[in-house]
C-alpha cells in the first residue's frame, strides 16, 4: 500500500465519528489530569491586612475543611512580617479561610471553592481583619 | 407545479423540539447555577454559573469507581447482546419445526415484567456463586427479546440467495451470520448497542439486589447513595444527573442515524 493511500485510510479512520470522538475525549482526559497532576500540592497562599490595608504580622489563619457536612479546622498558620502565609497540604477540593489576632480582630470566614482536590491556589484579595464584636 | 410551503411544520417541529428539550436544559442549567426549582421569578439563564457542583459530586462519592463499574457491565452487556441477539435472530430467519411456538414464546415472554422474575434469577445468579461480580451484574440483560427481533427483522430483509450462495462457497452458519449478516446488519447492530446501552446504563433494581458492597455499586445506585448523604443537593444532585446521563446521550447522538434505521428497518418493504 502507498503511503498516500495509507495516510488517506488513516484520516478517514480518523474522521470516524465513532473514533474521533472517544480518541478527542481520551486526549482532554489526559490534558485535564496532566493539569491535576502538576497542580495538585495542596498549597493555599495569601495575605492577611488590617482595615486600613496594612500587611499583618503574626496572625493566625486557620484552614477549614469541608467534612461531610460541616467545616473542620484543618490547620493554622502564623503570618509573616509581610503579612503573607502559605498553607501546604490542603487535602480538600471545599475550603474555608479565616484569620484573627488579639487586638487587631478578626476576618471573616472566607469559603474558597477548588476545581480539585489539593489545587494549587493563590487568594487574589487578601484576608481583611476588622474589630468585631 | 407550485411549491408548498414548510415554514409552518418547520416551525411547529422547532416548538415541539423546544418543549421536549426544556427539562433536559432545566437539569443543565440548574447543575451549574444550584437554583432551588422553587425560586421565584424562575430563571431561564444560570445566575453565577459554576462547576463547582460536578467537583462536589466527584468527592462525595467514589463517583470513578462507579463509573467504571457501570462501563465494565454495559460493555460485556453489549457484547453479549450482539453475539448472543444475532444468534438468535438469525436462527429465527430459519426454517425448523416449532418456530412459530418459538416466536410465540418469545413475544409471550415479552409480556412478563422483569420485577416477575427477579426471585428466580437472584437464586440462579447466587446458584452460580456469581452474586457480588460484574458477570452476576449484567447476567440478566445478556440477551433481550426486542433485540433479537430487531436482528430478525434485519437479517429477514437479507434475500435468501446470498445465504444460499455462501453455503455453496462452503461457508459454515457461524461464519455466515459474522461475515455475510452482520455486515449487513449495522443498523441493527447499532440498535441493539445503544438499547444494551441505556439499559443496562440506567438499571437500578438488579444492581441493588445482585451486589454486596459498595466497591461494585454502579451509578444508579451511586445517586440513591449520594440522595442519602446530600441534604442540600440541588444543584449537586442535578450535575450528578448529567454526569449519569451524558456517556448515553452522546451514544445516541454518535449512532441516531443507525438507530433510527435499526428500529425501522422490516417496517417497510421495498
Amino acid at each position: 500500500m502507498s503511503v498516500s493511500r495509507r495516510s488517506a485510510t488513516l484520516l478517514r479512520v480518523l474522521g470516524n465519528r465513532f473514533v474521533f470522538v472517544p480518541l478527542l475525549l481520551a486526549v482532554l482526559i489526559a490534558a485535564w489530569n496532566g493539569w491535576v497532576f502538576t497542580h495538585d500540592h495542596g498549597i493555599v497562599s495569601g495575605r492577611v491586612v488590617d482595615a486600613d490595608g496594612k500587611p499583618v504580622q503574626g496572625a493566625t489563619v486557620r484552614l477549614w475543611i469541608f467534612d461531610f457536612a460541616t467545616f473542620v479546622e484543618h490547620a493554622s498558620i502564623t503570618t509573616a512580617a509581610d503579612g503573607s502565609f502559605h498553607f501546604t497540604g490542603n487535602p480538600s477540593h471545599n475550603i474555608q479561610l479565616s484569620a484573627d489576632k488579639p487586638n487587631a480582630g478578626r476576618s471573616e470566614r472566607i469559603p474558597i471553592r477548588l476545581y480539585f482536590a489539593s489545587e494549587d491556589r493563590v487568594l487574589k484579595e487578601p484576608l481583611r481583619l476588622e474589630k468585631r464584636d | 407545479m407550485r411549491q408548498k410551503r414548510t415554514w409552518p411544520i418547520h416551525v411547529a417541529l422547532i416548538s415541539v423540539g423546544a418543549v421536549m428539550l426544556l427539562p433536559f436544559y432545566w437539569v443543565l442549567k440548574t447543575s451549574i447555577s444550584g437554583d432551588n426549582i422553587f425560586t421565584y421569578p424562575p430563571s431561564v439563564i444560570p445566575r453565577d454559573p459554576n462547576p463547582f457542583y460536578y467537583v462536589d459530586v466527584w468527592y462525595a462519592i467514589p463517583f470513578a469507581r462507579y463509573f467504571l463499574n457501570s462501563v465494565i457491565v454495559s460493555g460485556m452487556t453489549i457484547a453479549a447482546n450482539v453475539v448472543l441477539n444475532a444468534m438468535a435472530g438469525y436462527a429465527l430467519t430459519q426454517t425448523f419445526r416449532g418456530k412459530t411456538f418459538v416466536l410465540l414464546l418469545f413475544l409471550s415472554c415479552m409480556m412478563i415484567p422483569f420485577q416477575a422474575t427477579i426471585i428466580p434469577a437472584y437464586l440462579i445468579t447466587g446458584k452460580l456463586g456469581l452474586l457480588d461480580s460484574y458477570l452476576g451484574l449484567s447476567l440478566p440483560m445478556f440477551s433481550t427479546i426486542i433485540c433479537i427481533f430487531v436482528y430478525k427483522a434485519s437479517f429477514d430483509a437479507v434475500p435468501r440467495s446470498l445465504i444460499d450462495a455462501a453455503r455453496v462457497d462452503g461457508l459454515s452458519q457461524w461464519t455466515i451470520i459474522w461475515r455475510v449478516m452482520l455486515p449487513l446488519a449495522r443498523s441493527a447492530t447499532a440498535t441493539n448497542v445503544i438499547l444494551s446501552f441505556i439499559w443496562s446504563w440506567n438499571n437500578f433494581m438488579w444492581p441493588l439486589i445482585v451486589t454486596r458492597t459498595p466497591e461494585m455499586q454502579t451509578l444508579p445506585l451511586g445517586l440513591a447513595r449520594f440522595l442519602s448523604y446530600q441534604e442540600d443537593t440541588t444543584g449537586a444532585l442535578y450535575a450528578f444527573c448529567i454526569m449519569v446521563l451524558a456517556p448515553g446521550l452522546l451514544l445516541f447522538l454518535m449512532a441516531q442515524r443507525e438507530f433510527v434505521q435499526g428500529l425501522s428497518a422490516g417496517a417497510t418493504k421495498g
